[in-house]
């Protein structure tokens, strides 16, 4: 049974707790290391390692300080190469060659972000269940088989977005770079409806944006097109 | 066939006369003035008979495969510009279902020119070698002299690219691009390849260089004149959606192309065969260009996230 915990999701920093009872891991480490600490009343000891998906600070921020205390970070070459960190606690990992960390089998994928290597994940463990996390991607290319839960970035909507163009609250040329980088509402239910969700337990949407999200209404659409429990940390 | 016919006729109606329709309210409320020489249903007509032989990458009629709603767009964002696709000013251009006016750089210039009333629209490329000086005055170029040995012309030396507007009353606006800024602009082509740096041998950008500087460099000159010079105006509104409508479309029909394909899939495995990746052997190696690369990236994108 997967526990997820957001220890923070949004522009400012992301971080996953999850754990399969076993192994804890973190999905990326976006806050300084303190905080992750702290938010985890100092029970860190456990964690087995981290996953990164990318070197924005908004991910990786707490990387060194990871790496100091003795805890594994699993990324691309091209990450680790732009965060400046190397040493035997950097486990450099390639797209769609899986991996072990104790319980957990990992499939790291391609995914797409205006940055070096990015990746996303797909874990599996031995009771069954399969967790997708994928974040900063404009898309996913692929679809999955007997996902059971799903945390995904949902970062903004169209209708919000251009609102605030036109209201002049946002620059246009941000909306450029936005589509070809985030995932929007639209993009993500069109992922959902794509996908096999039978066995989906719960959907997490992370990394709203502050200007041109909803979260009420992105809870409210996503649960009302899968009829699963959706979250919004 | 005759029943082809009459669909066209009947797409023809739809569309071609609905913004004809518009472009006349346009004309008598004053949004928009047409130079003598342009004839907005000239060059509908010609645009419509460009339309026929469009297609999208699978052979299919543009006319079939596209919205009516996107056809009267991009034939509305075209007549609005005053531009006419018979003399090369702009592409008709499916993606997906959506149909696309995208602007040449001869129909930047017409716009431009239009709009300002601009005398004249040049660029020139400098080359390694070339005495190039200005002055920034109120964060514009002035005083740009460009001294050139003819010796020094070799496209494999392009270090720049400048363009210059010269208005009505003499007043001069100019532009200018280094070369890596000119490689910026052409790699946001779809031909270019993700960790492409330089001009593949033989591409159009290789063997044309010269060209293709002048062109990017008085596009840009262009976008930035007009955007800055002008009160929005309905020319200006056009102008600017030509490209945002072409990007989304491609955007689009990117994500419908690449989006939730294949299945990829793992199957759980047992804990006690847990890996240690072993310390890799391929770390930096202080290969200079890729360090340099990477500088840059690290610049551009760890300094913050990007705050949205």
């Amino acid at each position: 049974m997967i526990e997820v915990k957001a220890l923070a999701s949004s522009s400012k920093g992301n971080c996953y707790h999850i754990t399969d009872g076993k192994t804890p891991l973190l999905l990326e480490a976006g806050i300084k290391f303190k905080e992750i600490q702290r938010k985890l009343d100092f029970q860190t000891s456990k964690i087995k390692a981290c996953l990164i998906t990318h070197e924005h600070k908004d991910h990786c921020a707490g990387v060194p300080d990871m790496i100091k205390n003795g805890k594994n970070c699993y990324m691309s070459k091209g990450t680790a190469e732009a965060i400046g960190v190397e040493g035997h606690r950097v486990k450099p990992i390639k797209s769609k060659e899986p991996f072990t960390v104790g319980t957990w089998t990992i499939l790291p994928f391609e995914v797409e972000h205006d940055v070096a290597e990015p990746l996303g994940f797909l874990l599996a463990n031995e009771d069954g269940d399969k967790l997708l996390f994928a974040t900063d991607t404009y898309y996913i290319r692929y679809k999955f088989k007997g996902l059971t839960h799903i945390l995904c970035e949902c970062n903004y909507s169209l209708d919000i977005l251009n609102k605030n163009i036109a209201a002049g609250r946002i620059p246009k040329v941000m909306k450029k770079r936005l589509l070809r980088s985030h995932f929007s509402l639209e993009n993500v239910k069109e992922f959902l409806k794509a996908n096999d969700l039978q066995k989906v337990r719960e959907i997490w949407l992370l990394h709203l944006s502050d200007n041109n999200s909803d979260e009420r209404r992105f809870k409210d659409e996503i649960q009302a097109l899968t009829g699963k429990a959706v979250y919004v940390p | 066939m005759s029943q082809n016919k009459n669909e066209l006729a009947m797409i023809k109606k739809d569309t071609v006369d609905v913004v004809a329709e518009k472009v006349k309210a346009f004309q008598e409320n004053g949004d928009v003035h047409f130079p003598p020489s342009y004839s907005p249903q000239n060059a509908m007509k010609s645009a419509w008979l460009t339309l026929q032989g469009i297609q999208d990458k699978n052979k299919r009629p543009a006319l079939e495969v596209c919205t009516r709603d996107s056809v009267a767009n991009s034939l509305l964002d075209m007549v609005v510009q005053g531009l006419n696709p018979a003399k090369k000013q702009g592409y008709f251009i499916v993606y997906g279902n959506t149909l696309t006016f995208q602007r040449s750089y001869f129909g930047t210039m017409a716009v431009t020119k239009q709009v300002t009333g601009a005398k004249s629209i040049d660029a020139a490329v400098i080359y390694e070698g070339d005495e190039v000086d200005y002055e920034m005055k109120n964060s514009r170029i002035v005083n740009l002299t460009h001294k050139q040995k003819f010796g020094n012309i070799n496209k494999e030396n392009i270090i720049g690219a400048y363009a210059t507007i010269v208005l009505q009353d003499g007043e001069v606006y100019q532009e200018l691009m280094t070369i890596e800024e000119l490689r910026k602009a052409w790699s946001k082509a779809q031909f270019w390849g993700k960790d492409q740096e330089k001009e593949k041998k033989g591409s159009t950008h290789d063997e044309f260089k010269q060209e293709m500087a002048k062109k990017s460099v008085i596009n840009r000159a262009c976008k930035k004149f007009l955007n800055s010079s002008n009160d929005s105006n309905l020319v200006l509104d056009h102008f600017n959606h030509t490209d945002e409508a072409a990007e989304e479309a491609q955007l689009e029909e990117e994500i419908q192309t690449n989006a939730n394909g294949e299945i990829i899939d793992i199957e759980y495995n047992e804990p006690e065969q847990e890996q240690e990746p072993e310390q890799p052997s391929d770390q930096p190696d202080g290969d200079l260009e890729q360090a340099a690369m990477d500088f840059e990236q690290k610049e551009a994108q760890t300094t913050s996230g990007p705050n949205f």
